[in-house]
């Protein structure tokens, strides 16, 4: 992958091997995909003597080029597994788990038909009802049982002691770069001092944007890129998909729209008011980008000391720039209501 | 030496040259996102340019004021030097912070958040209006 001109040849042999009942396998086209920010994309057109496929390959860039480090191998594993539990998400078929036919240690799975969600919106694509599917994607993936999940995947002992941990990571973070980040030392006081009722712990896309999703002719969503899945608090994704569709509207998580998502996802999963609700979810809107932001700042840390030369890093610190903008003024707004939960919460535990 | 055009002038004038000249010739579409980014980039540093030292300097201000701190001077103007020196001011305020939640003291919290409401109001005057080229 990382010499596209030898792909059609590499990847034809590649599929030869794993295909043996294929003959003639011609790949007809091998075109470098943007979109993602972290893994080399490709689409190939691959046809044989029996019919022909539209295929993606995901492969891990030069360690020297490489924004964030995440291993393919869990990320074929998880998909396998997403696979077989029906979530919307293309199927995964190869893995060169040792880069030795495609160059890197890529995946290769079904190119979707179905539509980008950000340019089906640009072209004015209905949003009507999109909360609703929000709530059954997400709803869909959190279902599935820990037990069934990739065994690479850390399993927190408890969703207390998770939830500490991430709280943390806002200080580790902090801590870690090159220079004092005062507003995460901030925001890591609030959010320990503004917890929200625990829920169980399930697996989280770790990555749950607008960016990432696909709309099906039916108007479902499909969910691509699960390279930073993890498990932890379901209700992080759904603060994350805020997070960001407020960067790149349209926001589906708004006043009303998270009450409408929040609402069909308590029927699905069968959580109650106090955990899942649009305040909560605006907690997690903070909680949940720490992940992202650490990787951020590495980054932009790595390229100030001079251990890498990506763009993409300097341009990545206006995102962290702009996470504080929205975190200092959601803070104030939601530290009153998710003070009255936690008090309704203890009343409710006091009638237990 | 020679001080005009300023920097912060030829800066946003070389991310117009790239925006207007360069980028309409460019159709491969990583280079695109990648002048996207340049061009959000460059705009940026042609404001902290014009403003950094300044900026640095009178937030510290307000910080030594709220938090009792002697934050003292950096060891020059150069740039290096300033910002290794604000980056202890950074501290002060960071170690401010954690003393008001540890002590629960609501006030004061409140207090030291106006400072960081400050520094994120001057971020987004570097940032301007964020594009996530190339998403999605």
């Amino acid at each position: 992958m990382l010499d596209p001109e030898q792909m059609p040849k590499l990847l034809g042999e590649f599929l030869a091997k794993r295909q043996p009942t294929w003959r003639n396998i011609k790949v007809s086209s091998y075109e470098v995909m943007t979109g993602g920010y972290s893994r080399l994309l490709a689409k190939a057109v691959v046809a044989h003597d029996d019919g022909s496929a539209v295929l993606v390959l995901r492969g891990d860039p030069p360690s020297d080029k490489s924004l964030i480090f995440t291993d393919r191998e869990t990320e074929w594993d998880l998909v396998r597994v997403l696979n077989e539990q029906g979530i919307r998400t293309p199927k995964a078929h190869y893995f060169d788990a040792t880069g030795e036919h495609l160059g890197t240690k890529a995946l290769v799975i079904d190119f979707s038909h179905s539509h980008s969600f950000l340019p089906y919106v640009a072209v004015g694509g209905s949003l009507d009802g999109l909360q609703v599917r929000l709530a059954e994607a997400l709803a869909s993936y959190h279902a599935i049982p820990v037990d069934s999940l990739p065994a690479q995947l850390e399993r927190p002992v408890s969703s207390e002691v998770y939830l500490t941990s991430r709280i943390d990571e806002w200080r580790r973070t902090a801590d870690a770069h090159v220079e004092d980040l005062p507003i995460l030392r901030y925001m890591a006081g609030w959010l320990d001092a503004h917890r929200p009722s625990p829920v169980p712990l399930t697996l989280m896309h770790g990555d749950f944007q607008s960016a990432n999703l696909m709309i099906t002719d039916d108007g479902h969503f499909e969910i691509l890129d699960w390279e930073l899945a993890s498990i932890g608090d379901p209700r992080e994704d759904m603060g994350y998909f805020k997070a960001v569709a407020q960067i790149a509207p349209p926001d589906l998580l708004d006043d009303a729209g998270c009450e409408v998502m929040c609402a069909r996802y308590r029927e699905l999963t069968g959580l109650n008011e106090i955990q899942v609700n649009p305040a909560v979810v605006a907690y997690f809107l903070i909680l949940g980008v720490i992940g992202t932001v650490r990787r951020l700042l590495e980054g932009g840390a790595e390229y100030a000391n001079g251990t890498n030369r990506l763009m993409a890093s300097v341009f990545n610190m206006n995102s962290v720039q702009f996470g504080h903008s929205m975190w200092l003024p959601t803070a104030d707004a939601l530290g009153p209501v998710l003070d009255q939960l936690a008090a309704a919460a203890a009343s409710a535990q006091e009638n237990v | 030496m020679l001080t005009r055009p300023t920097t912060d002038q030829v800066l946003v004038g070389i991310a117009d040259e790239l925006r207007d000249a360069i980028a309409p010739e460019v159709h491969n579409e990583t280079l695109q996102v990648l002048l996207g980014q340049i061009d959000q980039i460059l705009r940026g540093l042609a404001v902290r340019s014009a403003h950094e030292v300044a900026w640095m300097h009178e937030e510290a201000d307000t910080i030594a004021a709220v938090t009792g701190t002697d934050v003292g001077w950096p060891e020059s103007l150069h740039l290096d030097d300033v910002c290794r020196w604000y980056d202890s001011v950074s501290r002060a305020l960071s170690a401010a912070l954690d003393a008001a939640f540890a002590a629960g003291d609501a006030i004061r919290i409140a207090e030291l958040k106006l400072l960081l409401d400050a520094r994120s109001a001057t971020e987004m005057k570097i940032v301007g209006a964020l594009v996530l080229v190339g998403r999605g």
